[in-house]
């Protein structure tokens, strides 16, 4: 399946705009062409983003929507607009089955909270959500740890995905983290791409056990996970050295390098959309954060 | 990401990990390498797998046949199929190490010294690829050929690792040949080791009506007599025999697809809730069902055999005029049945199955149709378009379950109008669905039979499918009797009209 297939059907903007508007303008987009076609979804995905990181979010979206045929709302905060409005773009994407004639839609409504309106997301988000399928929601940027927004999106979503290697203040963040791992499930980006290399890791069982330095060359969150994960799955003291690279380039134990990952490793929608077919709360993630700390 | 078998037990790193199993390492030898399965099913089969990493660390890949051919021809070979027939985009750095691991050798099954030379090139995988005398042996080749290598096999069974047989259908071509066979690969082999494939079992559709059933709450209550009004299970095909006329000949569609595809699907369709998902579990519940099925009388079973016609649009030859078909053949190509599974959840439950070559369109669905509202509060002519509701899984072409039901038609009367509600895989998880054999050659390697029929199942297939030739045997139908691109003898929709259904409409 590639990116070939896919359709930009049909787009809509509107200024200073109800949630209900936004109702019925997917509703008339699933019939312009009035012919049968499929309108599965499988979630519902919500994106808190804020500006600075908006094209990097259409981007991974666009190439996440093929996976995952869905329902995405994108909330990007402008509480320093001067208004209070909410400003909405709708879009619908068209995928073509290849040897079928019926295709698939996945809708993209794109949501500017601008003023007092970026403070309280999940009532805009609720009246949106397709009944009865799991919530996901990507947290772009470092998490209002503590403030209403997040608070409440924790209560509408079934999980709430981040990538700490967005964040500054690591390890610190990590222990504001934890705090919310009995309000919704959540998982890490950062943890999801060091998946082949703990895998790597595992390879070396049962000499590992007694591992007492683990050495990464890569993002400092990556790095901070990647050693927690040992410490809570050997439960031991590890140290960490760290070196700083733009993703893991190597891991070494005591002194001794760890063979590289096989293959290539998967881009940023892939990274996404593996997340997304995880559900409930992952223990394992959990306790590496703790430990990272 | 995989994980070798030895490094997956008590290892704290890999709770949580997600990875796949991954084979011991162990040679695949095919004998009838140089048919067609081979190219367009086996070899895109395993580079899917080397794609994903699923194949075993150390994997060498022998293949076997009459025909002269070098090492090098044979990877060359192969590798056009695997780019004519893969799914997976082709990539030198996947093939390549595959292609190191391949050997070919030219060989008369019954010639002593191919069979050293076999032994030989096996040999020097397990010293030079670290194989480690895990051998799976694939029979790609017809019935006839298969006792002669189950023989050599048997006499040089690997000391230190394991050995496994895959044995293609049809196995066997009747109750006895099948109990046979059975026998003669019992002499050297266990149950555990011999994996009889029908390929219908490897899709992803197939697999999905165990999970529909019993993933389910909504299903199981009511998949029963009490709820279901009757079951309708078709494979048609639009292709004739396609050069296959030797083998189709002997064996007819009775015997091609009846006999494993058809029955499977019966079973599956049929079956009680298993206690898990192991093996033994599965085919203990499939195994009752191909005992409870009632052998049908000769007026619940129809044949046929195509004469010419059109095919999306083109003309297309009777069965007679196919290319080695006897031009007086009495071959069946059509086949009908009414089955009954006579046991508590199913009696007097029909199955209506079809199968058939040069029908009208490709088609492989399980219908299972409900009884009808038994007293829909509406005027007469508002529930005229109310029809039984129909759970429907499509298996080929498009993978998908829909359920119709009856839905209100916008305005102001009360016309009811079928509706359908969709399901697509293609649509909902975009993944791309692996083909049958990827998914039988890595359970194969893991030796995992859940998804292969066991002896007493095909030995309570043929029991069926003896007792309907032996009253085939007692009459002389007119044949051709279905011209080809229609749905079949008339004779089909007298089976199943006669108690007041239809066929459904695709």
């Amino acid at each position: 399946m590639t990116a070939a297939d896919t359709t930009h059907v049909d787009e809509w903007h509107g200024d200073d705009i109800s949630i209900a508007e936004v109702q019925e303008r997917l509703c008339e987009m699933r019939t312009t062409d009035g012919q049968s076609d499929l309108r599965t979804s499988v979630m519902t995905h919500t994106a808190w983003v804020p500006k600075h990181w908006l094209e990097a979010a259409r981007g991974t979206l666009a190439g996440l929507a093929e996976a995952h045929p869905s329902r995405t709302i994108a909330l990007v905060p402008d509480p320093e607009a001067g208004r209070d409005a909410i400003d909405a773009t709708v879009s619908v994407y068209r995928f073509d089955l290849p040897g079928e004639t019926r295709r698939v839609f996945a809708e993209v409504v794109e949501l500017h909270l601008c003023g007092a309106r970026a403070s309280s997301p999940a009532s805009i988000v609720e009246p949106l959500l397709i009944s009865d399928l799991p919530v996901f929601s990507r947290w772009r940027g470092r998490p209002a740890f503590g403030r209403q927004e997040l608070e409440q999106l924790l209560r509408v979503v079934d999980r709430m995905i981040v990538d700490s290697s967005e964040w500054e203040d690591l390890p610190a963040d990590y222990a504001l983290l934890a705090e919310c791992f009995d309000k919704a499930a959540i998982s890490d980006i950062a943890f999801r791409r060091s998946l082949r290399w703990r895998a790597m890791l595992a390879e070396l069982w049962p000499g590992i056990a007694d591992v007492n330095k683990v050495a990464v060359t890569g993002p400092k969150a990556d790095a901070l996970l990647l050693a927690g994960w040992l410490r809570s799955r050997l439960d031991r003291k590890i140290a960490l050295e760290h070196e700083e690279a733009d993703e893991i380039r190597s891991v070494s134990v005591d002194g001794e390098g760890v063979s590289a990952p096989r293959g290539e490793a998967p881009d940023p929608s892939q990274q996404l959309s593996a997340e997304l077919d995880q559900f409930g709360h992952d223990p394992i993630y959990e306790a590496a954060v703790r430990a990272a700390k | 990401m995989t994980l070798a078998p030895e490094l997956q037990e008590e290892n704290p790193l890999l709770e949580g990990l997600g990875l796949a199993r991954t084979p011991e390492s162990c040679s695949l030898i095919i004998f009838g390498a140089s048919g067609d399965l081979t190219q367009r099913k086996l070899f895109p089969a395993l580079y899917s797998l080397a794609f994903r990493h699923l194949l075993p660390r150390n994997f060498g890949v022998v293949g076997v046949a009459r025909t002269e051919e070098s090492d090098e021809d044979f990877i060359e070979r192969m590798k056009a199929a695997v780019q004519e027939y893969g799914r997976d985009s082709f990539r030198d750095e996947i093939w390549e190490p595959l292609a190191q691991g391949m050997r070919y050798i030219s060989m008369d099954f019954g010639d002593e010294s191919g069979w050293n030379r076999l032994s030989k090139t096996l040999a020097d995988l397990d010293k030079n690829l670290g194989t480690a005398e895990n051998r799976v042996y694939y029979f790609a080749v017809p019935p006839e050929a298969i006792a002669t290598l189950v023989e050599n096999i048997g006499k040089r069974r690997s000391k230190r690792g394991w050995d496994r047989l895959v044995v293609e259908k049809p196995f066997g071509w009747d109750l006895q040949s099948a109990q046979e066979l059975n026998a003669l690969l019992a002499k050297d082999f266990e149950e555990s080791s011999i994996f009889r494939i029908d390929h219908y079992l490897g899709k992803e559709t197939v697999q999905n009506m165990l999970a529909l059933r019993f993933a389910n709450g909504i299903f199981e209550p009511v998949w029963n007599r009490q709820f279901i009004d009757h079951v309708q299970i078709t494979v048609a095909e639009t292709i004739g025999i396609e050069n296959r006329a030797g083998y189709y000949e002997k064996a007819g569609v009775i015997r091609d697809v009846f006999q494993n595809h058809l029955l499977q699907l019966v079973a599956l369709t049929a079956m009680e809730p298993p206690i898990d998902f192991t093996s033994e579990s599965v085919r203990n519940e499939k195994v009752k069902v191909l005992r409870s099925l009632h052998t049908p009388g000769p007026k619940h079973v129809v044949r046929g055999q195509y004469g010419a016609g059109w095919i999306e649009g083109e003309e297309v030859p009777a069965y007679r005029d196919e290319s080695g078909c006897a031009p007086d053949s009495m071959t069946d190509t059509f086949i009908a049945a009414k089955l009954f599974v006579d046991n508590w959840r199913w009696a007097d439950t029909p199955f209506y199955v079809r199968a058939g070559k040069r029908l009208a369109r490709r088609e492989t669905t399980i219908a299972i149709q409900f009884q009808r509202a038994p007293h829909p509060p509406f005027e007469a002519i508002a529930g005229e378009g109310l029809r039984p509701n129909m759970l429907v899984v499509h298996i080929q072409p498009d993978e998908g379950v829909a359920l119709s039901i009856g839905a209100k038609v916008p305005g102001s009367g009360m016309t009811i109008r079928p509706v359908h509600m969709d399901f697509l895989y293609g649509g909902t998880f975009r993944t791309g669905i692996p083909e049958a054999y990827e998914r039988l050659i890595l359970d194969i390697m893991l030796g995992d039979q859940t998804l292969f029929t066991r002896a007493d199942e095909v030995n309570e297939e043929w029991s069926l499918v003896d007792a309907i030739i032996a009253f085939w045997r007692r009459d002389k139908p007119v044949f051709p009797n279905y011209a080809a691109g229609t749905w079949g003898p008339l004779a089909s929709n007298e089976l199943i009209q006669r108690d007041g259904r239809s066929w459904q409409r695709f």
